[in-house]
């Protein structure tokens, strides 16, 4: 109980520029606390997220990463969320098999007006990674 | 318009893998692992699967080279020969035969490591002998 | 054989395709080779090893105005699929000639339909689709089965044959040699996100022809790990690689955003 409280998990939220970072901010300007796990990481687009960066954020011992963009239809470049929704729906079944809890990986549409979904999510998200724990990607010996 | 490949034997370590050489018009263009041997059963290490990289690399020296005023130059196998000889002869009346050593490779043939170590034990006197597999 | 050999000769004397991309026996040993004379084709043989024959047909590149003929089994039919649906090769310039691999080929490669939808030579049979690994793992609970990978995935030397052998990896510059993702001069290369990547590639392509197993020198169970993607794109999006359909593959165009992951992702 006490090794659970005090994990701080590290959370990488990647955030499309125009939708999901403009909420992000809205959240800031309208005071609102959310969890300090969240690092956020502004792309122009939820559809520039490329899995590898996912992948990536994991090897490098994020504990969970959450994928945000425009709601379906409001994309600015038009169609860019339509394959975001595709590729982190393979990705989690694929973390499934290979042993990575799903759960670590969340994907989000969060609108410029939605700073409060955005907080919420945030604070959500921390809790269910507090949940899961540490990722063991971070204990592997060979990567040392 | 040419296509074969050839079945041959990697050069690079003691496994002795066998490979196929992809050979287009004439050109070495790639390398696949056989399936027929029992050695490698259709796999390779890295080093197998580029050894045909080395064999049209543009980096693969074409004359012997010496150094002179800090740059190198063309020259023949002559003069290179004999700056080997002059310098490890002198090297050996100065310094005695065990401050020469050679490294020696496993791209090289087993016949040509035997007579790189004679080279070294007979004529230098020296047991100074190693190999690049020990690194 | 006689049928396969008389059917390449006849397509060579007519000029229907200027050579033919098949098996040549040597010293006892069948290795690719292409056939431009008739003469040559006293050597053809099918053979028992298999190559990726449809990776190698990429030579057509260099020869874009040729017709080529080239010996197809099962899986290679299946690649070619694929390698036409990715503008990689033009179907009117290739005559495929069908050949049904053997019983023992086929239960050695476990292969569902080893034969192609057009053969000349061989037999169709029928193997049962073998899932018993697969569920083995699913069965495991998650830290075990992450041991597990872990411990596979921790045998690679970086060697790329799986990548290389693949008959349907045709990028010229690969994402596996990518230095910011996977950093170079790490053995084993980043655990497990080196294998992750590549399977995130092999989803809507892998045709599960398992040159990839057959190539690794320290026996991973890639095949395993590319099914398990296979399955994943067939339930998510029915679509299933290698079906000569005149369909696109999910992940080659952004959509019409009629997929929907719930969200909240429960």
């Amino acid at each position: 109980m006490l090794e659970e409280s005090s994990f701080e998990p590290k959370i990488i939220a990647f955030c499309c520029n125009w939708c999901s970072y403009a909420g992000a901010d809205l959240a800031g300007g309208m005071r609102l606390k959310y969890s300090s796990t969240i690092r956020p990481i502004r792309v122009m687009c939820s559809g520039r997220i490329s899995p590898h960066f996912i992948i990536k954020a994991f090897q490098e011992g994020a504990d969970g990463v959450l994928v945000t963009g425009c709601h379906i239809g409001d994309c600015h470049y038009m169609k860019g969320n339509y394959i975001t929704a595709k590729r982190v729906a393979i990705l989690r079944e694929l973390f499934n098999f290979i042993g990575i809890s799903p759960e670590r990986l969340r994907l989000e549409w969060v609108a410029a007006s939605e700073g409060d979904k955005f907080a919420r999510v945030a604070d959500e998200f921390t809790e269910k990674i507090k949940t899961l724990g540490p990722s063991s990607i971070k204990n592997i010996s060979f990567n040392k | 318009m040419n296509y074969t490949t050839i079945p041959t034997t990697c050069a690079y370590c003691g496994c002795g893998c066998e490979i196929l050489f992809e050979v287009l018009d004439g050109e070495l263009v790639g390398t696949i692992p056989s399936k027929a041997n029992p050695i490698n059963h259709g796999s390779l290490c890295i080093k197998g699967w580029t050894a045909h990289e080395f064999v049209v690399s543009e980096k693969r020296l074409k004359s012997p080279l010496i150094r002179k005023n800090g740059e190198f130059k063309e020259a023949t196998w002559d003069e290179a020969l004999n700056l080997v000889s002059s310098t490890l002869k002198e090297i050996k009346e100065t310094s005695g035969p065990d401050s020469l050593a050679c490294l020696s490779s496993a791209k090289c043939t087993n016949e040509e490591n035997y007579l790189m170590q004679k080279v070294m034990r007979a004529v230098v006197g020296t047991n100074n002998v190693d190999h690049c597999a020990r690194l | 054989m006689e049928a396969l050999k008389n059917e390449v000769e006849t397509l060579l004397r007519e000029g229907t395709i200027s050579a033919f991309l098949g098996m040549k026996l040597i010293k006892g040993q069948s290795i690719p080779f292409l056939f431009t004379h008739p003469d040559d084709l006293e050597q053809l043989t099918i053979g028992e090893a298999r190559y990726p024959l449809a990776k190698i047909i990429l030579i057509a590149h260099k020869y874009p105005d040729h017709h080529l003929g080239i010996m197809v089994r099962g899986c290679d039919e299946k690649a070619l699929i694929e390698l036409y649906r990715n503008k990689q090769l033009d179907r009117c310039k290739l005559v495929p000639m069908g050949v049904a691999c053997s019983g023992e080929l086929a239960e050695k490669c476990n292969c569902s339909k080893p034969y192609p939808s057009q053969f000349i030579v061989g037999e169709a049979r029928e193997i049962s689709f073998d899932r018993a690994i697969l569920e083995k793992i699913e069965s495991l609970p998650l830290d075990e089965r992450f041991g597990y990978w872990i411990n596979q995935l921790g045998k690679c030397i970086k060697c790329y044959g799986c990548r290389n052998i693949c008959p349907v990896c045709f990028c010229e510059v690969c994402t596996l040699e990518d230095a910011p993702l996977i950093p170079l001069g790490k053995i084993p290369p980043e655990v497990p996100a080196f294998h992750l990547s590549r399977a995130f590639h092999m989803a809507g392509r892998c045709i599960d022809c398992g040159l990839c197993e057959e190539g690794c020198p320290v026996d991973i169970p890639l095949r395993t790990l590319y099914r398990k993607v296979r399955e994943i794109v067939q339930e998510l999006f029915d679509y299933l690689p290698g079906e000569d359909k005149e369909v696109v593959a999910p992940l080659q165009i952004l959509g019409d955003g009629s997929f929907e992951i719930t969200e909240g992702n429960p």
